[in-house]
Parts: C-alpha cells; sequence; structure tokens
C-alpha cells in the first residue's frame, strides 16, 4: 500500500467508525471497496492488516456499535469479505471473533439494520468474497449461513435475491471443487455436506406448489451450469432432470421462462456435449408444452447449438416458423407461394394466440421476427432456409400492417384488423427483411420486396421510426441485388427502383420532420459511397432534385441534419454528383460547395456540422479531391486557419488528423498500423526536409499543432504530440540542436511555447524558419509528455489518495452543503 | 387481482440515477433512464440486467419515459437504447427532446477526455437514440397503443419538465420527476389537476426542508459577485451548457443593467446562441413575466454576456465568465480555475452539486492544495463559493401536490432514506393514505380494484323508475335488479325478460317450498279460509286472494291446506313462491309458524 495511503487510513477509519459522523456518499465507499480489492490483489491481506491495525480496528468497532450507519456497516462486511478471502487472513480475523461477530447470528443479522437491503446485500457480498477456501465452507457451516441465503432468495429486494442465488452457486462449486481434488465426481449420494444441503434445498423448491420457490430454485441452476464446467454438474443434472421434467406436468407450467433460462444453459455446458443424461427428451417436451410465445426462446437458443440431435432442431424451427406459417395461410390466396410447414396441420394453439388479443399477436410476430433475425445470419443456422417463404412471410406482414393486403380467410381479415398501423411489427419486420436481404431469393419476390419498401417510404403514415427502418432495408436490398446481378451494372430492375425512389428522396429531405430528413440523408450518403460510379445511379440522382435538395439542407435549423447534409454533400462532390443550387452542371459550382464549407466551419453555433465539414475535408485530401488538389498547401492553410480557434475539441482534434494527412502525403506515409509510431523505419532526405518544413511554416501548420500541444483538451494534446514526434523522427538527420537551439528565432519561439504551456495562448508564434523548428522539436521532451498525456485526464483526482483525502475533508462540511443535485 | 407494480433501479431512497419501473394493467413502463456521474466504470448506469431477464427489451417495455434533460435522469437512455438493446419508443417534451442531446454530447466530450472510460455512447449513438423520441405537448395525451396512454403535465424544475400520468383503463399512475411548487426568475410552478390516481410516484428531495426564498439565494449570489468585481477580481462560474447557466444569465444581465456596470461577463461554450434559441423557442414554458414582456424585450438576448475567447482569460481587470463543465472536472473550466486559482481577489462560485474524483468537489470540501500532474501543488487563494440553485420542491410543495392530485397512495424516490422516512409519516397521517418508499430493487405493489363499465338498458331504468317513482339522484346510490349479460365484449344490466329475449332463452320457474305444520282439527277449507282471513288483516298493501279451489294468493305465492296422514288435529299448510318473491315468501313462512289467531268462539 501507498505510504500516503497508509497515512491517511487511520484517520478514515476513525471517522467510518463515528456515528456522529455524517457518511459520506456511496460511490466514496465503492471507490474504496475497488482499492482495497486492488491492493488486497497485489499483496497479502494479513500483512495489511498488521501494518495497519486501524483497519481491524473499524471492524470492531463497527460490531459493537449499535447505531452505526447502514451504509458504514454494509462497508465493514464487504470489507471483512475482501480481506477474509485469503486464508490466513481468514484464520487472523477468526482468532479475533471478528467473522462470527459480523456474519454469524449474533451479528447484523439480529439487529434492526437487517431491515436496510443494503445491509443484507453487504452481508451477502462479504461472504461471497470470502468464500474461496474450505475454511471458509466450514465457517460457513457452522454459524448457519447457508440457512440465511435460502431465506434471501426470496428477499424482498430484486437485487439482494439475485445476490443470495448467484452465493449459492458459488458455495455450491466451492464445496465440490473443494472434494473434487480426490474424486472424479459425486458417486450415489456422496456429496459434501455443504452441497447435499444446497442440491436438497434446489430438490425440495422444485418440489414446491409456488412458482417463486420454483423460480428461485431454476435460477440457482441456471447460473450452475452456466458458470460450473466441471463432471460433476453432469451428475447433478442427471439427479434434478426427472424433477424438472415434472414441472412439464403441472398446469399451468411454473416459471416457463425461468426453465428456458436453464435448459439453455444446460445445453450451452460443454460437460454434455458427449453425453445425453435425458437432456434432449427434457428439451423436446418443453419445446411441445410451452406455449408459442415461452418456446421461441428456447427454440432459438436450439437452433444456435452447433451439436444438437437433427429431430430437435427441426422441432425447434417449426416452432418459430409456425407464426409465420399462419400468416401465409392467412393470405393463401396468394398462388404459388410456398409454404413454411408443408404437410403441418395448422396448430390451433398459435392460430389461439394469434386471435386471442392484439398484444398477444403483437408480442409473439415481433418476438419471432426478431428470432429469425437473429438466426438468418448465423453459419449453423438451418438447412435448407426456407428463403423464398420467410420473405413473403415478411413482405406478407407488412402488407397487413399498412393495409395494403386482401386477405382471403377470416384469419387474414382478423390480422388485417389487428396489425394495421402497428408500429411495433413494422419495425421488426423491416429489420427482419433488411436481414434477408442476405440470402438469395427469386427475383419475383425481390420485385415484392421492393414494392413494399417504396410504399412505405411513399406513405404518409409512415412514422419516424418505420421510415428509418424502410430506409436501412432499402439500402440493403439495393446493394444486395447489385451484387446479385454479377456485373458492374446495375440490373434493369435496381434501375427501375431506382427511378421511383429519387421522387420519394425528394420528399422525404423535405420532410417537416428532422428525423425523417436525416435518415434520408444518411440512405443518399450511404448509397453514393456504394454506387457513386455506376452510370445509372448517376444519371437517375443527377436528373432528380436530390442534390439541390442536399444542397439546401446545408441550411437545416436541426444541427444534426446539417452534419448529415454536410457529410452527403461532401460524398456527392468526392463523386463528381455534386449540384449547387444555382448550376448543376457548371464547375465553379465546386469552389462554391468549398467556401460553403469553410463558413459552415467557421460560423456554425454547434459541433456537429463543424465536424463533419473536418471529416469531409480530411477525406477530400486524402482522396485527392480536385478542388483540393488544385492548390493544396492554400486549401490546408485555409482550413487550419478557420478550424485552430475553434471552441468544440472533437473539430481541433480532426484539424490534427488533417494536418497528419498532410504530412504523411508531403513526408511518406507513417506506419498504416501504427499511424501515430515513434520509431519510423525511414527518415526522409535532408534536401526534401527543409522544402517541407518550409511548406509547413507557410500553412502555418506549427502554429496551429503546438498550440494543440498545450490543448486544456487532452485528447487534442494527445494528439498533436503524437505528430510532433513522427515529424520529429522524420526529421532526424536534420536536426542540429547545438547550432539551431541559440538562433535568436528559436529563443523566442521557445518563450512563447513557455507561456503557452503556462496557458497564456494569446500571444501567436509569428513567422517561422525551419532551423528554428527543427531545435524546438528536438528540445521538447516529447517522449515525456506523450507519457503524461497518456493517462486519464483527471487521475490526480482518481488516485486512492485523492479519495482518502476528499473523504476526509468532506467530513467537516458535509452537513454546511447537505446533499445536494441538479 | 390486478396489481401495479413499481421497482426503483435508481432513485430508490438515494438521489442518483433515476430509473423506475412500473407495471401497470400488463404494460411495463420505465420512468426515467439516468446515469450518476460519480462512477467512471458500468456502474454510473442502473443495473439493466434485471430487465433483460425478462427477455428481449423491446418486448418486456412497452415505452420509457424521461421526465426532463438533467443526466441523472436520461443520462443512460443512449446507453440504454443503443448498447443494451431497447428499440421501442422514448417519450419526452419538445424542450427535452432538443436539450437533451446537447447536455449528452457535453458530457460524453467529457468522458472521452478522460481515457479509460470504456462502454461509453459515440455521438452517432446519441444521434439514433433521439431518433427513438416522441416529443410530447403539455396536456396532450398520447397513445402509446391501444390500451396505454400518457398525458405530460408542467413540472417547473428546468425547461421542458414534466410530469407524466401512465394510464391504462381506469388504473393510473402519476410520475412527477423533478418538480418544483414554487416559480422562479424564469419558470412557473408545477401543475397537475385532480387526476386521483392510483398512486402517485413523487421525488423527494427536500423531503424535510422548507426552503428559503430563492430571492435571498440570488441576492447573495448578486452582492458576491459585484463585490469581487469592485475589487478587480474575476469571477469564475463552472456551469454545464444549459439549464442552470442561463437561470444565472439573466440575473447577472439585469443586475448589470440596473447598475450600469461595464465589467465584462463571457460565456465559454458557443452553446449561448443554441440555448438561447432554445428557450425563444420554447418560450410557452417559461413563466408569465417572461412571456409577457417577451413582445417589448426577450430575456435570453444578453446584451452584457459576450462569447469567450481562450486568450480572454489572461486580461488585466475584472470580468465573470460562465465556463463548462460544472464540476471543473475537464476541460476550459479548470484551465481557467488553474489560471485564477491563485489569486484571493478572484472567486469561483460553484452554483450545483459536484460528485467526488472532480477538482469542484475537493474546494467544495475545503482542499486548498491541490496536487496537480508533475508534483505540483496548485494552492487555491482564490474564494471559493457554494450556492445551490437546484430547484426542487420542499416539504411544503409536496404536500400541496398530493393535495393537488388526490392519489390513493403515494410512493417517494428521490432522496434520502431518513428524509423520506419523516415525510412519509407526514403524508400518512395528513391524508390518510399509504405511502411508500422502496429502496433500489425493491418491489411495491399495489392491489388495485379496475372498475368495469356496465351499461343498462333503458327499459330497465323506465322500470325502475316506474316502480320506486323516484328520479334518481347523482351523489345516492340506488339498489337496482336486474340481469347481467356480455355481449361483444360489453356488460350490460337488462331485465330478466330482455335478458331471454336477447340471448334466445326460455323461462323456466323455479319455485321455493315449505312445508308449515299448524294444529287445526277442522277442515282443510275452514283452515285455509283462516289463513286468508289472518294474511288479509296483516298484509294490508298485499292482494290476498282466496281462489275457488281452496288455495290462497300473495302475489305469487300459492298456499294449500292438507290433511296430516297421521295426525288428523294437524294441517300441513304448502307454501311455495317465486324467486321475485323470495322476501315475501320468507316472510310469510315465518308468520304462519307462529300460528293463527283464535277463531272467535
Amino acid at each position: 500500500m501507498d505510504p500516503e495511503c497508509s497515512r491517511l487510513l487511520p484517520a478514515l477509519c476513525a471517522v467510518l467508525a463515528d456515528p456522529r459522523q455524517p457518511v459520506v456518499d456511496d460511490t466514496c465507499l465503492e471507490k474504496l471497496l475497488d482499492w482495497f480489492k486492488t491492493v488486497t490483489e497485489a499483496e497479502s491481506s494479513l500483512l495489511m492488516l498488521q501494518e495497519n491495525p486501524c483497519l481491524v480496528e473499524l471492524l470492531s468497532h463497527v460490531l459493537k456499535l449499535q447505531d452505526v450507519s447502514s451504509r458504514v456497516l454494509s462497508f465493514s462486511l464487504r470489507l471483512a469479505g475482501i480481506f477474509a478471502a485469503q486464508e490466513n487472513c481468514f484464520q487472523y480475523l477468526q482468532q479475533g471473533e471478528l467473522l462470527p461477530g459480523l456474519f454469524g447470528e449474533a451479528g447484523p443479522l439480529s439487529r434492526a439494520a437487517w431491515t436496510v437491503p443494503t445491509v443484507r446485500s453487504g452481508w451477502i457480498q462479504g461472504l461471497c468474497s470470502l468464500a474461496q477456501h474450505p475454511s471458509a465452507l466450514h465457517f460457513l457451516a457452522d454459524h448457519g449461513a447457508i440457512d440465511t441465503i435460502f431465506s434471501l432468495q426470496g428477499d424482498s429486494s430484486l437485487f439482494v435475491a439475485s445476490a443470495a442465488s448467484q452465493l449459492l452457486v458459488h458455495i455450491l462449486a466451492l464445496s465440490m471443487c473443494s472434494r473434487a481434488k480426490g474424486h472424479s465426481g459425486p458417486v450415489g449420494g456422496d456429496w459434501p455436506a455443504c452441497a447435499q444441503k444446497i442440491v436438497g434445498h434446489i430438490e425440495e423448491s422444485l418440489h414446491s406448489a409456488t412458482t417463486p420457490q420454483v423460480t428461485q430454485a431454476l435460477n440457482v441452476l441456471t447460473t450452475t451450469f452456466g458458470r460450473c464446467h466441471s463432471p460433476w454438474t453432469e451428475a447433478l443434472w442427471t439427479r434434478l432432470n426427472p424433477l424438472v421434467a415434472c414441472l412439464l406436468e403441472r398446469d399451468p407450467i411454473p416459471a416457463a421462462h425461468s426453465l428456458v433460462d436453464l435448459l439453455l444453459s444446460v445445453v450451452r455446458a460443454p460437460v454434455f456435449s458427449s453425453s445425453d443424461c435425458g437432456l434432449w427428451e427434457t428439451v423436446a417436451r418443453t419445446l411441445s408444452c410451452l406455449s408459442p410465445t415461452q418456446a421461441g426462446p428456447l427454440a432459438v437458443g436450439i437452433l444456435k447449438l452447433q451439436h444438437c440431435p437433427q429431430e430437435l432442431r427441426a422441432q425447434a424451427f417449426g416452432v418459430l416458423l409456425q407464426p409465420l406459417d399462419c400468416v401465409l395461410k392467412a393470405m393463401a390466396q396468394a398462388p404459388g407461394l410456398p409454404g413454411l410447414l408443408d404437410g403441418a396441420a395448422g396448430d390451433s394453439m398459435m392460430e389461439d394466440t394469434l386471435l386471442s388479443s392484439k398484444s398477444a399477436c403483437v408480442g409473439l410476430l415481433c418476438r419471432t421476427l426478431a428470432h429469425l433475425e437473429e438466426l438468418q445470419p448465423l453459419p449453423q443456422r438451418p438447412s435448407p432456409w426456407p428463403q423464398a417463404p420467410l420473405l413473403g412471410a415478411a413482405v406478407t406482414i407488412l402488407r397487413f400492417c399498412d393495409g395494403s393486403a386482401v386477405p382471403a380467410s377470416s384469419m387474414g381479415n382478423h390480422l388485417c384488423g389487428t396489425l394495421a398501423g402497428c408500429v411495433r411489427v413494422q419495425r421488426a419486420a423491416l429489420d427482419f427483411l433488411g436481414m434477408l436481404s442476405q440470402g438469395t431469393s427469386p427475383q419475383e419476390l425481390v420485385t415484392q420486396v421492393f414494392a413494399v419498401l417504396l410504399e412505405y417510404l411513399k406513405s404518409p403514415d409512415s412514422s419516424p421510426t418505420v421510415l428509418k427502418k424502410a430506409f436501412q432495408a432499402m439500402l440493403r436490398w439495393l446493394l444486395s441485388s447489385a451484387k446479385t446481378a454479377g456485373c458492374s451494372d446495375l440490373s434493369r430492375h435496381t434501375v427501375l427502383v431506382l427511378r421511383e425512389l429519387f421522387p420519394v428522396l425528394q420528399k422525404r429531405l423535405c420532410s417537416p420532420c428532422w428525423e425523417v430528413r436525416d435518415s434520408a440523408l444518411e440512405f443518399l450518403t450511404h448509397l453514393s459511397r456504394n454506387w457513386g460510379g455506376q452510370a445509372d445511379f448517376r444519371h437517375a440522382l443527377l436528373g432528380s432534385e436530390v442534390p439541390k435538395l442536399a444542397w439546401q439542407l446545408l441550411q437545416d435549423p436541426e444541427g444534426y441534419v446539417r452534419a448529415s447534409a454536410v457529410t452527403a454533400v461532401g460524398q456527392l462532390s468526392s463523386r463528381g454528383l455534386h449540384a449547387s443550387p444555382t448550376s448543376p452542371e457548371h464547375p465553379e459550382a465546386q469552389q462554391g460547395l468549398l467556401s460553403e464549407f469553410l463558413h459552415i466551419l467557421s460560423e456554425d453555433s454547434e459541433g456537429f456540422p463543424r465536424r463533419a465539414v473536418m471529416q469531409v475535408f480530411t477525406e477530400w485530401l486524402r482522396d485527392g479531391h480536385a478542388d483540393v488538389a488544385h492548390d493544396t498547401e492554400q486549401f490546408v492553410a485555409t482550413v487550419l486557419q478557420v478550424m485552430s480557434q475553434d471552441l468544440d475539441w472533437e473539430v481541433r482534434a480532426q484539424g490534427l488528423e488533417l494536418a497528419l494527412v498532410f504530412l504523411a502525403q508531403i513526408l511518406g506515409q507513417p506506419d498504416p498500423h501504427c499511424p501515430y509510431a515513434v520509431a519510423l523505419p525511414k527518415a526522409a532526405p535532408p534536401g526534401l526536409l527543409t522544402e517541407v518544413l518550409q511548406t509547413l511554416c507557410r500553412v502555418r501548420l506549427f502554429e496551429f499543432v503546438f498550440r494543440a500541444l498545450f490543448d486544456c483538451d487532452r485528447p487534442v494534446a494527445q494528439k498533436s504530440c503524437d505528430l510532433l514526434l513522427f515529424l520529429r523522427d522524420k526529421t532526424a538527420p536534420c536536426s542540429h540542436p547545438q547550432e539551431a537551439g541559440g538562433s535568436p528565432d528559436s529563443a523566442s519561439m521557445e518563450a512563447t511555447l513557455q507561456r503557452w504551456r503556462a496557458g497564456e495562448q494569446g500571444q501567436p508564434l509569428g513567422d517561422l524558419e525551419p532551423e528554428a523548428v527543427l531545435a524546438i522539436l528536438g528540445s521538447i521532451d516529447l517522449e515525456g509528455l506523450q507519457g503524461m498525456l497518456a493517462k486519464s485526464s483527471d487521475h490526480m483526482e482518481r488516485s486512492p489518495q485523492s479519495l482518502l483525502k476528499d473523504m476526509l475533508a468532506t467530513v467537516h462540511v458535509l452537513e454546511e452543503n447537505e446533499a445536494d443535485c441538479y | 387481482m390486478p396489481e401495479i407494480r413499481v421497482t426503483p433501479l435508481g432513485a430508490g431512497q438515494d438521489v442518483g440515477r433515476s430509473c423506475i419501473l412500473v407495471s401497470i394493467a400488463g404494460k411495463n413502463v420505465m420512468l426515467d433512464c439516468g446515469m450518476h456521474m460519480g462512477f467512471n466504470d458500468d456502474r454510473r448506469f442502473p443495473d439493466f440486467s434485471y430487465i433483460t431477464q425478462n427477455g428481449r427489451l423491446t418486448d418486456f417495455l412497452d415505452c420509457v419515459i424521461i421526465s426532463h434533460f438533467h443526466l441523472d435522469h436520461c443520462g443512460a437512455l443512449p446507453y440504454f437504447s443503443e448498447m443494451v438493446g431497447y428499440d421501442g419508443p422514448i417519450y419526452m417534451t419538445h424542450p427535452t427532446q432538443a436539450i437533451c442531446p446537447i447536455l449528452l454530447e457535453d458530457y460524453r466530450k467529457i468522458a472521452v477526455d478522460k481515457k479509460g472510460e470504456a462502454n461509453f455512447f459515440t455521438s452517432q449513438m446519441i444521434k439514433d437514440c433521439m431518433k427513438k423520441v416522441v416529443a410530447v405537448h403539455l396536456h396532450q395525451t398520447v397513445q402509446v397503443d391501444d390500451e396505454l396512454e400518457i398525458k405530460a403535465y408542467y413540472a417547473g424544475h428546468v425547461l421542458g419538465a414534466a410530469m407524466f400520468q401512465i394510464k391504462v383503463g381506469s388504473e393510473s399512475v402519476v410520475y412527477t420527476g423533478d418538480y418544483n411548487m414554487t416559480p422562479d426568475r424564469h419558470l412557473g410552478a408545477a401543475w397537475i389537476d385532480k387526476c386521483r390516481p392510483n398512486l402517485l410516484i413523487t421525488e423527494s428531495t427536500y423531503a424535510t426542508t422548507i426552503r428559503d426564498s430563492k430571492r435571498c439565494r440570488e441576492r447573495d449570489f448578486l452582492k458576491k459577485v459585484h463585490e469581487t468585481v469592485e475589487r478587480g477580481g474575476k469571477v469564475l462560474i463552472p456551469v454545464f451548457a444549459l439549464g442552470r447557466a442561463q437561470e444565472l444569465c439573466i440575473l447577472l444581465e439585469t443586475f448589470w443593467e440596473r447598475m450600469n456596470l461595464k465589467v465584462p461577463i463571457y460565456f465559454s461554450t458557443g452553446l449561448t446562441e443554441k440555448a438561447n434559441h432554445y428557450y425563444k423557442l420554447f418560450i410557452t414554458w417559461t413563466n408569465q413575466k417572461i412571456r409577457k414582456t417577451f413582445v417589448q424585450r426577450n430575456m435570453f438576448e444578453f446584451k452584457h454576456i459576450k462569447a469567450f475567447d481562450r486568450a480572454f482569460a489572461d486580461n488585466p481587470g475584472p470580468m465573470v465568465v460562465f465556463a463548462t463543465p460544472g464540476m471543473l472536472h475537464a476541460g476550459q473550466s479548470l484551465q481557467i480555475f488553474r489560471k485564477w486559482a491563485g489569486n484571493e481577489k478572484n472567486m469561483v462560485i460553484m452554483p450545483g452539486y459536484c460528485v467526488q474524483g472532480t477538482v469542484g468537489h475537493k474546494i467544495l470540501s475545503g482542499q486548498r492544495k491541490l496536487e496537480m500532474e508533475g508534483r505540483q501543488v496548485l494552492e487555491v487563494k482564490m474564494q471559493v463559493e457554494y450556492m445551490s440553485f437546484s430547484a426542487h420542491a420542499d416539504a411544503k410543495g409536496i404536500m400541496q401536490l398530493v393535495g393537488q392530485a388526490e392519489p390513493e397512495s403515494v410512493l417517494l424516490v428521490h432522496g434520502e432514506a431518513k428524509k423520506m422516512e419523516f415525510l412519509k409519516q407526514k403524508i400518512e397521517q395528513e391524508f390518510r393514505v399509504n405511502c411508500y418508499m422502496p429502496a433500489n430493487g425493491e418491489t411495491v405493489t399495489l392491489p388495485t380494484s379496475p372498475s368495469i363499465p356496465v351499461g343498462i338498458s333503458l327499459g330497465l331504468l323506465k322500470q325502475e323508475m316506474a316502480q320506486a317513482g323516484l328520479l334518481p339522484e347523482a351523489k345516492k346510490p340506488r339498489l337496482l335488479h336486474g340481469t347481467l349479460i356480455m355481449k361483444d365484449s360489453n356488460l350490460r344490466l337488462v331485465s330478466s325478460e330482455q335478458a331471454l329475449k336477447e340471448l334466445g332463452l326460455a323461462e323456466h320457474q323455479l319455485r321455493f317450498t315449505c312445508r308449515v305444520h299448524l294444529h287445526d282439527t277442522r277442515k282443510e277449507q275452514e283452515t285455509a279460509m283462516r289463513v286468508h282471513s289472518h294474511l288479509k288483516s296483516i298484509l294490508k298493501d298485499h292482494c290476498v286472494q282466496h281462489l275457488p279451489d281452496g288455495s290462497v294468493t300473495v302475489e305469487s305465492i300459492l298456499i294449500q291446506a292438507a290433511a296430516h296422514s297421521e295426525d288428523p288435529g294437524t294441517k300441513v299448510l304448502l307454501v311455495s313462491w317465486t324467486y321475485q318473491d323470495e322476501e315475501l315468501g320468507s316472510y310469510l313462512t315465518s308468520l304462519l309458524k307462529k300460528g293463527l289467531p283464535q277463531a272467535p268462539s
């Protein structure tokens, strides 16, 4: 432990032990425990207690106090647990009878403070830390702790109940592991006493007629099989499987959700990959006994498994397909559409659920769509994957929702009425539809997909969130259709879609909702990034008003939209698709865009658009955009000048990124794996370097970078430091500090930098000469600075010493300021 | 049994990150989704694993409601929606929707600045999260789905703060968020109608305090600023970009105007323009005075407050600077503080709460020697002042709101346990309602008795009117007999005849029968006559008839006399009646059991 902390500890312990002192806030006590945990992980707890007797004194004092605050009591319990995790320290605390006092029946358990959930939680967490060695097991058994933990499983606080279950699992595992050293697993009834007690309790709970008790048992088992993968878990399952299976005979099945979690936890456990133990049979029965809504998560979990009986997979997939099968059958008049579960008789339970109430129907469909969406991209998804009927079902659902479906059955009519305008289902179906773009689908269905997506994008009833998802799905389908076309040009069909799409996009770019305008711009950006080079796309885009509208949105009242417009217009411009409002075809419009962006960079009151401009400029510079390439120096100089005083540090950081790209272009690329690498393989030749440095001086890059080095926002300073290190290493052979260091130019520069470092950034650097820059580069301790900047900006305030001092200092003023908030 | 369940994941017996789960008539709603600025790891967010246990978040939760833009109420929202995976609707008022991303962005930048802050949301995530927001107007009933509806009420506290009523059928819960029952310089007082919810969930920050007038604090603030600039000192006021900053700006602007002061006031973030834009845009959310004077002079257009340039900090002479962030934990406010701290003429005024681990917290706890990087020590000689401008209802205000809404039960959140205990007793005593104060993770379950609407047929009402002959009185309950039928999920009370007709059922008569033994040696006919005359003398309002077949009837009650098979001195009276005359039938039986009066000899 740090000596300074050791010095402060007695005073802090005295404060904590004094009931008259108001208790500091919870976060301090939590952070204090974090620190103790870190310290005890690195050094001996026993030694720490011996060197800092105040800690044991605090614990014994807390025990004696009757009116100790619940926060301090809870803290003490957790602290004692952290110390007692090491066996020798546990023995040491045992000698002083401290542990029985804290965790035994005579401790907080019997006090009024036990009614406070924090204290019960502290008791559990303390025991959880403590239970690390065999002595702890004896301790728990001797002091009746296990029974208390059993009762805490049903605690009124979710946090306490959950922690109690976790603790039981922890103890069970410890008990089994302590014994397992000489045994491969329990044989017959030969379980260690502690484990036997816990398993017996679980068995009893599984027999119970009350659902909460069954739930508790199932939750403990779920955690056990999730965490413990030793052979004994197999024996445990063999013992409990019949009891779990018995739950399926009850009506209704108790704690169905927890039962599903348990079964998934067991089937995922590696220990069962080789043996069965009746597991698959129980799972199959569960699948058939549970309601469609309850069975969904189990089915998807099974289908995600790498190894599992084929029949069970088919059964599970059937569970997921059934709701969509019902949907397809409800639209029975669609000719030639393949069904999802051909030959299978309609499941009446499924139909009942879909018909019973709107919320049941919506819930089931949303869950099913989400499960199938989750499954679709996985390599272990069922094969053959019924892409076409699934697509048909998704389209049908979307049509039910927008009222364009013409169902032939009464079920269809009912679904139409239930799903009309249901945003939840629309969102889920659009997500699923987007995901289905990854597969190969018949052209006829693809046509339907585009038709329904266009309808959604056109519909005045579509909500902003639905529109966003419709745009996303449309993008995925457009990109995938180009991929499947297999040639460089877009398919005829895609071109037709684009022709219809751009008028819709135009309309959406004028939407009164900023969310919609923004989603439309994002869509445009992605599309032009991918298809900017496609002649058909270019033709369709330039034939529409879209580029002009995107330009107009640079003046949007909403900052988010302006930023998206900057990105979109910047992207269009990179692809030569840009159009100014006045003259779409004329090259001078390009110049207009650059000044428009510079105007945004200097004038926009919000950071997002300014950041977006910097990103576009950096990309332009990197890609050699025509406007930039014709006078790169002038471009860089102007941009740096405009943004160097920006109030948003992310804009300044982006400015450094631009400076780095510029440097890389004139000096050679930095290591791609480590752009700011200190050690570079090769330095530039001296003649070139002088020229380069002169260029950098001309664009006033050093003024900006050195200023950034002492920026009050650390990421900026760090980035600047990395950039200077890159530059210094590149210029190393030219640098002669002895000669250059004495020049009057460098002396005044050094003085200015000193002032900047002290926070006085008013004075400019003035005109610089390359020699002076080289001298400065050599004289600044950039490595030292880099080391310092690599730390968190508040690392001093977050240190343990600072925490202890704060806690001590707060004591005297707490009452004065009282607890306050925003 | 229908019930309302409430589980705070945050703000249960603490003032940290507000996040309360409410389950009402099968609908699950999350109230606020706040962040604790005192932690730098996942503990800053509420523990959502307790909801994810219930399956997919979007399926489990019907909606999220955000009461106002403070980070302890909305700071975890992008994390929840973009990282934990909630994809459903989020409701908040229009000003909150506009201002929320500014503060989230403000905080994100600080979090990114501090390295090692893993698992934090990005700028894009904030935007994507805000796109899921459905903005609501005050007093507008918003239908979340077919059954769940919400309605916002004015809460004061900060611009756009709202209380929300959540209603499913006849059950409702009101969540206050943070509110203020007294108007301040730019906002009005909270107001709610007598909505009589099943449960009122109220904040209780100042549960035991009667707060002094804010005017005193304002005067004190102005005096301190004035004194400092008068003696040539500089005043630093660390603030968060929006909220308190504007309130203090109005104060200083007005004071400067009145005193004709020339000392410059700067606002450092460049957000003044944006903030002022929002205050102008949402002028209807401010108080009456600001709205009234808006036409002549916009309170949010400041003549004396200028944008700050970093170089200004080194200018000689007095000045006042508002700088972000508010807890002196990074960036510009900390940089200016470092520059000015060494001069005893200067002053820093902390207008809000600071968490541990910040320089703001250190100086407020009286520390004057701050360790800086590189073993440097910063000696704080400047004056340090703390002034709480937080606008919460005090004990009186909370009681006033409870009285206004008339809830069936009250639940306290966002306060300290000890103070809550006091207020709980007070509420229970004064309003005779149950008051709860669950800790985080504890669930309060309230049984509710849902009212089921039943229609009454006009025919039945007319029949009842004709029989009782009285007009119905609004406040006087009346007993009404009829048949309850359910058709197309609607319940109706109709006459039995109508019910039979509507349901297409044949009528079956159910008669109660009873035998009464009488000691009478006379013939059956004579006994019947005696019964007739006895009943006629007692039941003057009823029609008592002696039929030719010898039986006696009273309404539907039929009485026949027969001889006893074994005892000729005893006659058996067979009494039967229909269900409708159950009362009269029972009465007659008991009457006959007492025997007949002696016949005149």
